[in-house]
């Protein structure tokens, strides 16, 4: 008796918080352990882990399926890029800049398209990435179409006599890795606040969460321009870390990447996100090895996350994280 | 000025293509009464119902709570602005969210004085919401669902979500509430329950009432007054006894 209870005790000692810390730890020395290129796809998933973030709130907290975070990622990337090139404005304005053009963007565009029904929504959105592909192909005054924008310069920082380069990848990955944060704690600032609890309301039940006197309609439009906004600031994070932008940048391919993340990782949870940004774009670069089998076998791959992961990783995560806390 | 009438809808219409649904139909309630509306099934009373709280939209009539004319204001702004709520028959919780958190939702716009202050985290933000939490547990422990407070709502009997569906509109201190057969589907003994909560809601809350119900001895037990409707039109009220005794309803009803 008085055996098992010591064995309980040590079992349920709460190892979470030495647990994040290992994991910041790693998170910090990364660039350090591994080879350029790993930490090159490691700046890739830091940066679709933002449209993805905003993609959640979308999908995730309040219900609605949403393909035209490649729009808001390419308007971003744009945004960016014509401000460097044209204006020579700094990294840090630009990437504000990006999130709230993204963000004031989606106001026109999702007054429209948030009066259609669930599936009608889906096809608008996806309508949204192609109509900005051929707008940034033909505007060729402003966008150069297919040339593209390039010469982007690598985020400057400068304060008084100080100036700093962030050139190499190293010191990318922690810029990458300094927004992702940020970005994260947002989400979390967003879904914690009573605002939160409505969005899943209405996720839960759109004509229920109107009756108790929630403004469904202001909420899914502000929701809807949040998320645009994180994708424009990953838009702007891109454009600067490839330092050009073509009109490649609004692609279904992405739009489906950053739901993948979200659905694959866990939609309406936070952790989920940051697992399969990770994941899902680390599998991408890991299936190079084999270019002709890499669509193949990403697709069997989501055949597998189908069948036995319904509801993504997020269970999985959710049992480690208990374990860890000392759960039984 | 805050007269006698809580709720006075005139002359409401409203169709599908060429069928009537509602038609022409004046009703009022007073402040402090608890009424029933009853009528055979697709008498048009779930579509009068929808009409009046905002779901619908009618095309032709005034609804005027407390002395304001609301008619054309959406569902969510009747029952935030107005106080005014509505139950549904079938869609009654969020189901998979634990009591307490249904409780709190129920309440929050009427806390909140914004939607941007929805998305404080600060000091306010948090005293606000430990208010609505210490409120909900006062009203789930008058339902009768203490223990299952941390259960998922979608995990509980029907009559059990119905509680919670009346302690959630309890949250806000409402004003009138419109129930569409709360009945429906629930053993005795939770209706008495539900019988206790609204007399109590009435008396002690001076919430006032108007129940759709095909339950006629909760009917003639609770209410004190009746309307009927049959094809879309307001067919007689009246007292609860007088109107089971008229012959025009027994018709309606029968069919003849």
């Amino acid at each position: 008796m008085s055996l098992t209870e010591v064995s309980q005790t040590q079992q349920s000692r709460d190892l979470r918080l030495p647990f994040g810390l290992v994991l910041l730890a790693l998170a910090l020395c990364a660039p350090l352990l591994a080879s350029t290129y790993v930490v090159h796809a490691l700046i890739i998933a830091l940066i679709f882990m933002l449209p993805a973030h905003g993609l959640n709130l979308l999908v995730g907290y309040t219900g609605l399926l949403s393909l035209a975070q490649a729009a808001f990622f390419g308007i971003g990337a744009y945004a960016s890029g014509l401000l460097a090139v044209t204006y020579g404005t700094p990294f840090y304005i630009n990437v504000i800049a990006s999130g709230l053009v993204a963000g004031a963007l989606a106001l026109p565009l999702g007054i429209p398209a948030l009066r259609l029904r669930s599936t009608s929504f889906v096809m608008c959105t996806l309508g949204f990435v192609i109509i900005g592909q051929a707008i940034a192909k033909n505007w060729i005054s402003l966008t150069r179409g297919d040339m593209g924008l390039s010469g982007i310069p690598k985020p400057h920082f400068a304060l008084g006599p100080l100036s700093f380069t962030v050139s190499g990848t190293m010191a990318f990955y922690y810029l990458a890795l300094a927004i992702g944060i940020l970005a994260t704690l947002a989400v979390w600032m967003i879904v914690r606040s009573p605002a939160g609890r409505n969005m899943i309301a209405i996720r839960e039940n759109e004509t229920l969460a109107e009756s108790v006197g929630i403004p469904t309609w202001r909420y899914k439009l502000i929701v809807f321009m949040l998320s645009a906004a994180f994708a424009g600031v990953g838009g702007s994070l891109y454009a600067h870390y490839l330092t050009v932008v073509s009109p490649l940048t609004f692609q279904m391919y992405y739009s489906t990447t950053m739901l993948i993340i979200v659905l694959g990782g866990g939609a309406g949870t936070i952790s989920g996100v940051v697992f399969g940004s990770l994941l899902f774009v680390g599998l991408t670069e890991a299936l190079r090895v084999t270019p002709e089998l890499r669509m193949i076998a990403y697709g069997l791959c989501l055949l597998v996350l189908v069948f036995w992961f319904k509801q993504g990783f997020a269970p999985v995560i959710n049992r480690l994280w208990n374990f860890i806390g000392g759960a039984k | 000025m805050t007269g006698l009438r809580i709720l006075e809808i005139s002359n409401l219409t409203k169709s599908y293509g060429a069928v009537k649904a509602v038609n022409d139909v004046s009703i009022h309630i007073d402040r402090g009464e608890i009424a029933g509306l009853i009528g055979p099934n697709g008498s048009g009373k779930s579509t009068f119902f929808d009409c009046s709280t905002g779901l619908g939209r009618p095309d032709s009539g005034t609804v005027k709570l407390d002395g304001q004319d609301i008619t054309g204001w959406s569902l969510n702004r009747i029952a935030r602005e107005g106080r005014m709520l509505r139950s549904f028959q079938k869609t009654v919780v969020f189901k998979s969210l634990d009591i307490e958190e249904n409780l709190i939702i129920a309440g929050q716009m009427f806390t909140f004085p914004s939607l941007f202050s929805t998305f404080g985290l600060g000091r306010l933000s948090r005293d606000r919401v430990s208010a609505l939490r210490d409120r909900a547990r006062e009203l789930i422990k008058m339902a009768g669902l203490w223990d299952v407070r941390h259960q998922r709502a979608g995990n509980l009997s029907g009559g059990q979500q119905k509680l919670i569906q009346f302690a959630s509109m309890l949250m806000p201190e409402p004003k009138l509430i419109l129930l569409d057969e709360p009945m429906a589907g629930i053993n005795p003994k939770i209706i008495e329950r539900v019988v206790d909560t609204i007399l109590y809601a009435n008396k002690s809350l001076g919430v006032s009432f108007l129940i759709i119900e095909h339950n006629i001895d909760v009917v003639t037990s609770i209410c004190q007054r009746v309307i009927v409707l049959d094809q879309g039109q307001k067919l007689v009220e009246g007292l609860p006894q007088d109107i089971i005794n008229d012959q025009r309803v027994r018709e309606a009803y029968l069919g003849g």
